[in-house]
């Protein structure tokens, strides 16, 4: 036992030099005889030394045994070698899930990597958050000449989400039940849909109608375009007066479209262009205002009785609880009728 | 023997690998012994007796008294946070926070576990992508999700009041209010110190309390 043990301990030492830092703490030196008389009691060891020991202990079989059979076969660098098959396999596969691990997990880094494309939109201070704001309810003057629009996602983006926390609000307090979908998916299915989608309808007429607006700049015109209707939202879901949703609809919804249709004349060249592109914003983004007064939140009373007119059961069936007395009396009443039949 | 000494070695070597890489990362002071100790333990392979090995608690990283000073952050606005107790992220107090709203709510009839769950997975995951495109170092998401937990306690008072009154009167919207401002305001201060991003306050704040508004909209109504 003792001479394939030094055996081995002198061949591996040019690979073991490397490790040398964990050989120090080895028992034994450099050779990977196990000297079983200076184990302790491993009763309560931890679950990762007793696989190591009982692996170990495998190995050390399967070498005595090779070793008496022929250790000249064996090569250097071989880890799928049929020597310690099962030691080499279950270090094989765990090494495997480690890299397959590794490999996910810089694939998902990579891809977060990607988002910081969008980096530079969102390095914003509130004093300007709070300027655009105010702005976006003030119609520009000038159209002979293109106006700036802040290329920033943070205040569309944070806009969208107070409209859908608006319209949540205003289901949960006119108790809308929503039959096939949730109120929450409802909420911003609307909100990102109409931002994503009308922002990109409108850099397509855009392009088509030659005007000078990114995409970028196209998803925050409308997104501050939104604060409009979040004020008017906010209003009228809590003040239900008919007459004042529409002094609203007009006056701060016509402010903010006011806005978006100058700046993006002064980025047109042609009437015709600008009629289009202006009458298709317009009308969208008012008639949106409307729709979701009308879609999300009772309005007055009167008008959601008759509307639910028609869906009223026809008859209903409904138990009434009749008095004793007049049982009695009844029942009486009908003997009487059957005696006299 | 060529594989004797270069198995052993890598087997030892591989566990305290595999420990360091699952803790970064943010590692916080309480990790540390548990590293400088799984090392020493993973070479003395026969030797790794009951008592060398780390207290319970600590290998499962709970730390009460972190959770404790985490938990006064919160509840006092007006205490300046430590940015360095977020490094650890800790989920054991958002956990049972999560868990006591849902409580609550139960309380008063409402059982409604699984919009907690599924609107705190998604305002985390909100968050943490806003966090990293506004902050310049970056923020992991264990992070922000215990700090979104913690920052949820004092909506367990809100949900605890709803138990016993209605919220749908004025009282309720001024209490509720006044909570998701409390909310929202420890949340952003513990964001801005543990991120280092001045003067941005309000605008952390404010998608903190659009999240902390969906929570009292499941408490209110």
């Amino acid at each position: 036992m003792a001479a394939p043990g030094t055996a081995g301990g002198g061949r591996s030492g040019a690979p073991a030099a490397e490790w040398g830092g964990f050989e120090d703490n080895m028992q034994g030196g450099g050779s990977a005889v196990i000297d079983m008389e200076n184990m302790d009691d491993t009763s309560g060891s931890s679950f990762e030394d007793m696989g190591e020991m009982h692996q170990r202990m495998k190995e050390e079989e399967e070498e005595e045994a090779e070793g008496e059979a022929g250790a000249g076969e064996e090569e250097d660098g071989e880890f799928l070698g049929m020597k310690g098959l099962r030691g080499q396999l279950g270090r094989q596969v765990a090494d495997q899930m480690w890299q397959v691990g590794k490999r996910q997990a810089s694939r998902a880094f990579s891809l977060y990597a990607n988002i910081d494309i969008l980096r530079p939109y969102f390095d914003v201070e509130p004093v300007q958050v709070r300027a655009r704001l105010v702005e976006s309810m003030i119609p520009v003057k000038m159209i002979n000449f293109p106006q700036k629009i802040a290329g920033e996602l943070y205040g569309p983006l944070m806009l969208v989400f107070t409209l859908v926390a608006i319209l949540l609000h205003g289901m949960k307090t006119s108790d809308t039940i929503i039959r096939e979908g949730t109120l929450m998916g409802t909420a911003i299915g609307t909100c990102f849909g109409y931002w994503l989608g009308v922002s990109s309808f409108m850099y397509f007429l855009a392009y088509l109608c030659n005007a000078q607006i990114t995409m970028v700049q196209m998803l925050s015109l409308l997104g501050y375009g939104l604060f409009g209707h979040c004020i008017t939202l906010f209003v009228t879901y809590n003040i239900h007066f008919h007459s004042l949703f529409y002094v609203f609809w007009l006056v701060v919804g016509g402010l903010s479209t006011l806005r978006m249709v100058a700046v993006l004349v002064s980025r047109t060249v042609g009437h015709t262009q600008r009629l289009i592109l202006c009458g298709t914003l317009a009308a969208l983004h008012m008639l949106f205002l409307l729709y979701l007064h009308f879609a999300y939140h009772k309005v007055v009373e009167g008008i959601l009785d008759t509307l639910e007119g028609p869906n009223m059961p026809p008859f209903q069936r409904v138990a009434r609880d009749i008095p004793v007395v007049s049982n009695a009396v009844l029942n009486t009443t009908a003997k009487a009728i059957a005696l006299t039949l | 023997r060529p594989y004797g000494g270069y198995e052993y070695p890598q087997q030892a070597g591989f566990v305290p690998h595999d420990m360091m890489q699952q803790q970064q990362p943010y590692t916080g002071q309480i990790y540390q012994p548990t590293q400088g100790y799984t090392p020493a333990s993973a070479q003395s392979f026969y030797g790794s007796n009951f008592e060398d090995e780390p207290p319970l608690l600590e290998e499962l990283g709970i730390n009460f008294d972190h959770i404790w000073q985490k938990t006064l952050t919160v509840l006092h606005p007006l205490k300046v946070a430590d940015g360095t107790i977020m490094n650890e992220t800790d989920l054991a107090g958002p956990m049972v926070f999560c868990l006591a709203f849902g409580a609550t709510l139960l309380l008063a009839g409402k059982i409604q576990f699984g919009y907690v769950y599924g609107i705190s997975a998604i305002g985390c995951l909100g968050m943490f992508c806003l966090l990293n495109l506004m902050s310049i170092t970056g923020v992991s998401f264990g992070c922000v999700a215990s700090v979104l937990g913690y920052c949820l306690l004092p909506m367990i008072l809100l949900s605890s009041f709803a138990i016993v009154f209605s919220l749908q009167g004025m009282m309720g919207i001024i209490l509720t209010a006044g909570i998701i401002g409390w909310c929202s305001f420890s949340a952003s201060k513990i964001f801005i110190s543990a991120l280092a991003m001045e003067g941005q306050q309000l605008l952390v704040a404010y998608p903190c309390a659009l999240l902390y508004g969906v929570f009292a909209l499941i408490s209110v109504f």
